[in-house]
This record gives C-alpha cells, sequence and structure tokens, in this order.
C-alpha cells in the first residue's frame, strides 16, 4: 500500500481544534455583530472546520496533488451556479 | 526484442492515472458529484433566501440552536471514532478497529435520533415542510443529510459486522478508508449546513 | 511516488470453465458488453418509441384536427373518433424529447458505446466496478418503466415539455395532469442515480485500468470523449436529481420551491434545470463527436488531423459548457447584464467546436476515402453538425434569440444538432463496431440506402423548420393553421410531416435490417474495417474478459498510412521492430 497511509496525524488535535471552532461559532453567531460581518466571520469559520475535516479525516493532505485537485474540482461549478443565479436578484 | 523483454513487458502493471487504488478512487469521484448535489439544494436555500425579498425567521427563532450545537458535536465525536479505526487497522489492530467502528455506528445513530426528535418538535409545534420558503428549505436540506447519514450508518454497521468476522487486516482493509472517506464527507456537509441553516 | 502494483480486476478469462447459469449470463450480467448490449436492445425500443410520439404530432400538425390513421385505437381521453386532443398532443410533445433525449439519445451514446467501448480500447477486462455496472443498467430498465407508464394513469402523461418548467409542471390544477407529472420526476430521479453509477465506471476505469504503454494521449478520441462525458455527467446530472427531487415535493408535500404565491421563484426551476441542461446537450454531442473522429480516420485511411487539438477542444467544450446555460433564458426576464455574459461565452464555445469540424475535413483532406455506411453517416454527421452550429450562432446573439426563441427555428436547430448530429453519429456507431459486438456484418447496399433516405428525408423534415421558426411558428402548438400569420405556411407544415413519415419508414426499415443481420449477417472477420484501435485486436464478439493477456501499447491510436510502412495501418499493440525496422 502507499506511504501515505502511514502518516497518520494526531487526530485528537484535530478534534479538539474542531470543538473549540464549534464553540466559537455558537458564540459568535449571537454576538450581536453586525449582519454582513457576523456571515463573513461564521463562512470562515465553517470553511476552516471543513478544510480540516478533508485535510486531516479525509486525508487529502497526504495524497497526490492529482486527487487534491479532483476533491477541489466540484468546488468550481458550485460557486459558478450559485453566484450567477444569485446575481439575477442583486 | 528477446523474449526476456518480452516477458518483462507482459508483466507491466497498468497505467495509474493518479497514484491512487481504485476503490478510493471511485469513491472520490461519487463524491465530487455528491457536492454538486447538496450545492442544488443548498444552493437553492441560499438563493432563495438572500436573493428573493421574503423576510425570514432569525437563528434561533424557530430552530434549536443549543441541541442541534450538541448534535454537530456529536457528529464530529463519530468521525473521529471513524478515523480512529482506520488508523487501528493500519497499525493492524483489528480488536480496536472492530471498537471504534462499533462507536462510529451508535454515535452515527444517535444523532439521526436526535434530529428526528427535533423534527418530531418543529412538527408538533407547527412548523412542516409546508411552511413557506423556510419549511420548504429546511426540510430538504436537513432531510436530505439525514438521509445520507442514516444510509451511512447503515453501510458502517456492514463493515463493522465484517470486521467481526475478521474481514480486515493490516494488508487489506480498503473497504474502512473507503466507507471512511464518506463518512467524514457527510460530517463535513453537516458542518456547512448547520452554520447556513441554523447559524446565519 | 506510490508503489505501483497489478491490481486484479476480478475477471478472469475462463472460457467455459463455469459455465454462468442463463440469468447470470444474460439477464444480471456484470459483463460490461453483455451490459452495453442490454442497453442497446432497451435504447432502440425507446428511440422507436420517441419516433412514433413524433409520429403521431407531425400528424396533428400535417392535419390539423383531421383523424389520424390507427387513432381509432387510442382512448378517448387521448383521441376521440381519432383526432388528437390538445391535452393527448401537448403530451406527445413533452414525452417525445423526454424518451428521445433520455431514453434513446443519451443512453445510445453512454449506456451503449462507454460500456462497450472503454474496457476494449484502454485494454483492461472488464470496467472498475462491474457490479455497479449491472446496477446502472437495470435502475435505467426500470426508469423506462416508471416513465411510459406514465401515458396509462388517469389525467395522462406530463404536459410541461421535456424542461418541465415551473409552475405549470407543479400545479397539477393548472395542468390537469397529476400521476404523470410525479412518474416523470420519479422516473428521471432513478435515471440519475442510474446515470450517475455509470459515470462513476467510466472515469474510474479510464483513470486507472488503462493498459500499460496506454498514456493519456494515446487514447482513441471515442474514449477521450466518453470520458469527458462522463465528468459532465457527475457535475451536471445531480443537480437535476435535486431539482426534480424539489418539483416533486411542490407537487405532493405542500414545498413551495417554485411556486409563486407562497414566495417561490419559478425563474430558480430555469436556472437550476438549464445549469444541468445545457452539460447535457454536449453530453448528447460529445461522445458523436468522438466516434466520429474514430471512424472518419479509418475511413479516410489518415490519422485525425489534430489529435491534441480534438482533444483540447472537448475539454474547452465541457468547461465552457458549464457557463452558457443562461442562453436557453433570454426571453425569461432575467438580468440583461447576466444574458450578455452568456451571450458571450456561447458565441465563444462555437470556436472549439469549429477546430473539430475543420480537423474532421483535414482529415478526410487527401485522404483514401471508403463509402461503407458508417463512413457515409459520420460524413454526414460533419455536415449537419455544421449546419446545426451554424444556426447555433444565430440564437447565441440575445436580441436575435429574443425575436426565435420558442420558434420552430429552435427546433431546427435542436434536430440538426441531435439527430442530424448525434443519431447520425449514433448509426454510423451501430453500423462500425456491429461486427465487433455480434460476430456478424451488416450489409452494405442495405446501409447504404438507409443512409441516403435518412439523409434525404431529414433534411425535408427540418430545413423548412428554420423558415417557419422566423416566419413566426411558435413551438409546442396545437394547431398552426388557426393563426392567420400561420395558416399561409400550411402546406410547408404538410410537406414536413409527410417526410416525417417516411423519414420513421426509413428507420423502421434500419430495424428490420438490424435484426435481419444479428440472425443471417456474413460472419465477421476480428477487424472488418482494418482498424489501428484496441477492440479491432480480439475476437469478434470478444470473450468474456476481453483480453487472455493484457496488451502493451506502443502507438497512438490513428497510426493509418505511415510513410515508413507498406500495410496502410498500424494496430496499436503491434509492436514497432516487428513491423518495420525503421520506425521507432
Amino acid at each position: 500500500m502507499s506511504e501515505a497511509g502511514k502518516q497518520h496525524p494526531r487526530y485528537m488535535l484535530v478534534f479538539g481544534g474542531l470543538a473549540v471552532l464549534t464553540a466559537i461559532e455558537v458564540t459568535a453567531a449571537f454576538m450581536g455583530f453586525p449582519r454582513s460581518v457576523t456571515i463573513i466571520v461564521l463562512l470562515g469559520l465553517a470553511g476552516w472546520k471543513a478544510l480540516l475535516v478533508a485535510l486531516y479525516f479525509m486525508h487529502l493532505k497526504w495524497e497526490p496533488r492529482a486527487l487534491k485537485v479532483l476533491a477541489a474540482a466540484p468546488l468550481l461549478p458550485a460557486a459558478i451556479m450559485v453566484v450567477v443565479i444569485l446575481m439575477e436578484y442583486v | 526484442m528477446t523474449s526476456h523483454a518480452a516477458t518483462m513487458e507482459r508483466g507491466r502493471s497498468p497505467e495509474r492515472g493518479l497514484g491512487v487504488p481504485t476503490n478510493k478512487l471511485g469513491m472520490w469521484i461519487f463524491l465530487t458529484s455528491e457536492v454538486m448535489f447538496f450545492t442544488g439544494i443548498i444552493g437553492s436555500y441560499i438563493i432563495l433566501r438572500f436573493g428573493a425579498s421574503d423576510s425570514w425567521a432569525a437563528p434561533g427563532e424557530v430552530l434549536n440552536v443549543t441541541v442541534t450545537a450538541v448534535n454537530t458535536f456529536i457528529l464530529i465525536c463519530s468521525s473521529v471514532t471513524m478515523v480512529k479505526a482506520f488508523a487501528a487497522i493500519e497499525n493492524g489492530d483489528e480488536k480496536m478497529l472492530r471498537i471504534w467502528l462499533l462507536a462510529t455506528a451508535i454515535i452515527g445513530a444517535s444523532f439521526v435520533g436526535i434530529q428526528l426528535f427535533e423534527y418530531s418538535e418543529l412538527i408538533h409545534h407547527g412548523f412542516l415542510p409546508s411552511s413557506g420558503l423556510y419549511g420548504s428549505t429546511f426540510y430538504s436540506m436537513t432531510g436530505f443529510h439525514g438521509f445520507h447519514v442514516t444510509v451511512g450508518v447503515l453501510c458502517i454497521l456492514w463493515v463493522t459486522l465484517k470486521a467481526f468476522r475478521g474481514g480486515y487486516t493490516q494488508e487489506n482493509h480498503q473497504g474502512v478508508e473507503v466507507i471512511g472517506l464518506y463518512w467524514h464527507f457527510v460530517d463535513l456537509v453537516w458542518i456547512i449546513l448547520f452554520t447556513i441553516v441554523y447559524l446565519i | 511516488m506510490a508503489t505501483i502494483t497489478a491490481e486484479p480486476t476480478g475477471v478472469a478469462v475462463v472460457e467455459e470453465e463455469h459455465p454462468l447459469p442463463f440469468i447470470r449470463k444474460y439477464i444480471f450480467s456484470t459483463d460490461h458488453k453483455t451490459i452495453a448490449i442490454q442497453f442497446l436492445f432497451t435504447c432502440l425500443f425507446f428511440l422507436l418509441v420517441g419516433g412514433l410520439l413524433a409520429v403521431m404530432l407531425r400528424y396533428q400538425l400535417g392535419y390539423p384536427g383531421k383523424p389520424m390513421p390507427g387513432g381509432d385505437l387510442l382512448p378517448e381521453t387521448m383521441a376521440p373518433g381519432g383526432i388528437i386532443l390538445p391535452e393527448f398532443y401537448i403530451s406527445l410533445v413533452t414525452m417525445h424529447g423526454t424518451f428521445m433525449v433520455f431514453f434513446a439519445i443519451m443512453p445510445l451514446l453512454v449506456g451503449v458505446y462507454a460500456n462497450y467501448l472503454i474496457p476494449l480500447q484502454i485494454g483492461t477486462h472488464d470496467m472498475a466496478f462491474p457490479r455497479l455496472n449491472m446496477w446502472s443498467y437495470w435502475l435505467f430498465f426500470v426508469s423506462g418503466l416508471v416513465m411510459l407508464s406514465s401515458f396509462a394513469v388517469e389525467g395522462g402523461a406530463s404536459v410541461a415539455g421535456w424542461t418541465q418548467y415551473a409552475p405549470l409542471s407543479a400545479m397539477p390544477e393548472a395542468s390537469g395532469v397529476y400521476a404523470g407529472q410525479q412518474l416523470w420526476m420519479i422516473s428521471i430521479a432513478i435515471f440519475g442515480f442510474s446515470s450517475l453509477l455509470g459515470s462513476i465506471n467510466y472515469v474510474t476505469t479510464v483513470i486507472n485500468l488503462r493498459a500499460p504503454g496506454m498514456t493519456w494521449f494515446r487514447l482513441p478520441l471515442a474514449t477521450w470523449s466518453l470520458f469527458i462525458t462522463a465528468i459532465l455527467g457527475l457535475l451536471a446530472i445531480p443537480v437535476l436529481t435535486a431539482a426534480v427531487i424539489m418539483l416533486l415535493f411542490d407537487q405532493t408535500i405542500g414545498t413551495t420551491f417554485f411556486l409563486p404565491e407562497t414566495g417561490g421563484q419559478p425563474l430558480l426551476w430555469q436556472h437550476l434545470f438549464w445549469f444541468f441542461g445545457h452539460p447535457e446537450v454536449y453530453i448528447l454531442i460529445l461522445p458523436a463527436m468522438g466516434f466520429v473522429s474514430d471512424i472518419i480516420a479509418n475511413g479516410s485511411r489518415k490519422p485525425i488531423f489534430g489529435y491534441h487539438s480534438m482533444v483540447f477542444a472537448l475539454i474547452s467544450i465541457a468547461f465552457l459548457g458549464f457557463i452558457v446555460w443562461g442562453h436557453h433564458m433570454f426571453q425569461s426576464g432575467m438580468n440583461p447584464a447576466l444574458a450578455m455574459s452568456f451571450m458571450i461565452s456561447t458565441l465563444v464555445i462555437a470556436v472549439p467546436s469549429a477546430i473539430k469540424v475543420f480537423n474532421w475535413m483535414g482529415t478526410m483532406w487527401r485522404g483514401s476515402i471508403q463509402f461503407t455506411p458508417h463512413m457515409l453517416f459520420a460524413v454526414g454527421f460533419v455536415m449537419l453538425f455544421a449546419i446545426g452550429g451554424l444556426s447555433g450562432i444565430f440564437m447565441a446573439s440575445t436580441p436575435v434569440d429574443i425575436y426565435i426563441h420558442d420558434t420552430y427555428f429552435i427546433v431546427a436547430h435542436l434536430h440538426y444538432v441531435l439527430f442530424g448530429g448525434s443519431l447520425f453519429a449514433i448509426f454510423a456507431a451501430i453500423y462500425y463496431w456491429f461486427p465487433k459486438m455480434f460476430g456478424r456484418m451488416i450489409n452494405d447496399t442495405m446501409g447504404r440506402i438507409h443512409f441516403a433516405l435518412t439523409f434525404i428525408f431529414f433534411n425535408l423534415v427540418f430545413f423548412p423548420m428554420h423558415g417557419l421558426g422566423m416566419g413566426g411558428m411558435m413551438r409546442r402548438i396545437y394547431d398552426p393553421s388557426q393563426y392567420e400569420h400561420l395558416a399561409g405556411m400550411q402546406d410547408t407544415n404538410t410537406l414536413v410531416s409527410l417526410s416525417a413519415f417516411a423519414l420513421y419508414a426509413s428507420g423502421l426499415l434500419f430495424f428490420v435490417m438490424f435484426f435481419w443481420s444479428l440472425f443471417r449477417g456474413k460472419k465477421a472477420p476480428v477487424n472488418p474495417w482494418n482498424a489501428t484501435t484496441l477492440e479491432w485486436q480480439v475476437p469478434s464478439p470478444p470473450l468474456h474478459g476481453n483480453w487472455t493477456e493484457i496488451p502493451v501499447v506502443y502507438h497512438g491510436p490513428y497510426e493509418y498510412s505511415h510513410p515508413d510502412m507498406d500495410k496502410d495501418w498500424l494496430s496499436q499493440n503491434e509492436r514497432p521492430d516487428v513491423v518495420s525496422p525503421a520506425r521507432h
């Protein structure tokens, strides 16, 4: 099997990070910031958590670059779809 | 060419496009299509909420953020147990594989249970799929996610059963890795969903 | 890099060691070739159904209000006294489009030929996931049955057009169709799942199971096009699945995604549908282009002109195909600035398509052309696709499209690319690969007659529609003669209808010939067309598992008429030193 499988990060560390980020998120949501600030902060935190899961739990960090590209690829048409349709209403 | 060279030619292995084993590659490819499926459902919610000029409930008004935040933590825990299961079998520890897999299945099932409980509370208070756009989008997004989690739990149970029968070894445990990828994906979608639906 | 080890594919090449029972060998088969042939028979049936629906609607358009011959066989709810009702007419239009797009053209291109060709052309035993492949066929079969059943339920089949625009599609009170609409949604949801399983198989197989020496730029264009098509399917079809389920919820459990009274957005349906719909039409044409490339190179005895640019053109068409969908919506009231950006991207996508047309012409230039039926259909494809593409340039321009949208000009365009394009390529593919699939030859003369009849009647049916559309004839209307501005064109409509009947008859001739050849055709040799690609190096038909020994590939896919060789073709797995010491 590949050497990539032999690399195991400190999973409990990542878990701790995810738990902390979740707690920050829930607190930040009700802190009463201006709406756009709240949205940006929350999306940023969620994105960070998603990246942690993808890179460490799903092992992407140690996979060949081509697989990283494949995994990220659908994000482009997804973003295009949502952004373009949103422009109908802007 | 000599016959020796010809034999060597015959032993050559297939061209490997990405250096990724076939079953794992297949699962990643499936996950890319799942990204597009959830984009369809969640994207529609984003467009309908932020595009259309309706006013929607503020966070916490209708939905129970506390319970769901705990549920989010629970799902993340199941991702940890899943990855611990994979790490165990990578090190040849078949016993811990079974334990961690079982834990994942149980925690995953709890997530679904709590979700169903939340649904029953909401329905009791009159918040239904037919409750306007909010109801339509909430139930379809969380419903499809919950459906994916349920399928995931069933698959994990199947893998767990195979593990208990000694079906996985240090050399051969692709099934564990592949179902793990699906499970983490489902967790990842929830991370996004929870933020967008419950907090924003 | 990871160490590469040969992976067992799980398919042993056994001939009669463990003979499979009939059910495992022919019904629930996991052999990609059997699955492909299952798709072929099922899709040819749906092609007949789709064509029959067209014949019926053309009867109404050619002879408005007159009783149709055989119409008294239909129930009173559809055609009392043999006269087609408007409600039935609109379901004919809807279901003709639905069956042709989803159950005929798409699976004939992908379900049949991706399944049949990919493992053979890349030099492997079977697909990466043979059991998923089997599920892909049977889910398709079920979805087809569900769609057919919608004719039999109360209220009849769906009437919202193959595009199912909301709110008509979401409101049974408005359309008069209840179960028929829901069955449409359910059928397409199942279909999406079938397609997904297929795509996962095709992409994984091409990436991971290529024979040694079969590098990316030695793949035949048929495989390249099927690979890119599968990626398009992976990214576009799930969005349709999501949208269709949302529409089904609107119809059944009271959600309001697309219902304006309760805050829903009908325009959202159009965006979601066309976000899928545009890549879908590239799914319908890209494999056709791939087959035509293989066939034209073979039939001209020359390598494909500009192989690399053909590959990059396929990739650019697929990529650009994701940012042009709004050109189906120019009349919808969409944001005009958005419309302009869609117009620009649509005009740009004409460039790689044109590159391909010029490259086919460059391939044939000074080639040694053999006028076999498959070559005739392939060259016919190039001509008719070019015409369809030219009408596309008109429609790409927003100000022009606002005038001709939803007229017969569009109907002309879509049939030039889908029939003159995709279906001609399918016929070419059937003629070309029939000997390999069934071990028999189709009679050349009959094939040429089929081509001539199809080509002539096709143009008689669809070319006049450009004029009809410019003259203002709207799509999906029941009786053109009742409109003052259209009554004068009724003669054209009648001529089109008569030609359509003749076109269908030509298709029936093909069916007879196809089945006759299955049983009585001459036995086929291994490589009747002296072709270079790997599928021609195995018996006709191939054994289960395809190869007793995985081949090694030494050349690109179109080594025809190389100046150093005495033979005018070189197969991909022929060792160069064996053929000619001068070649490297």
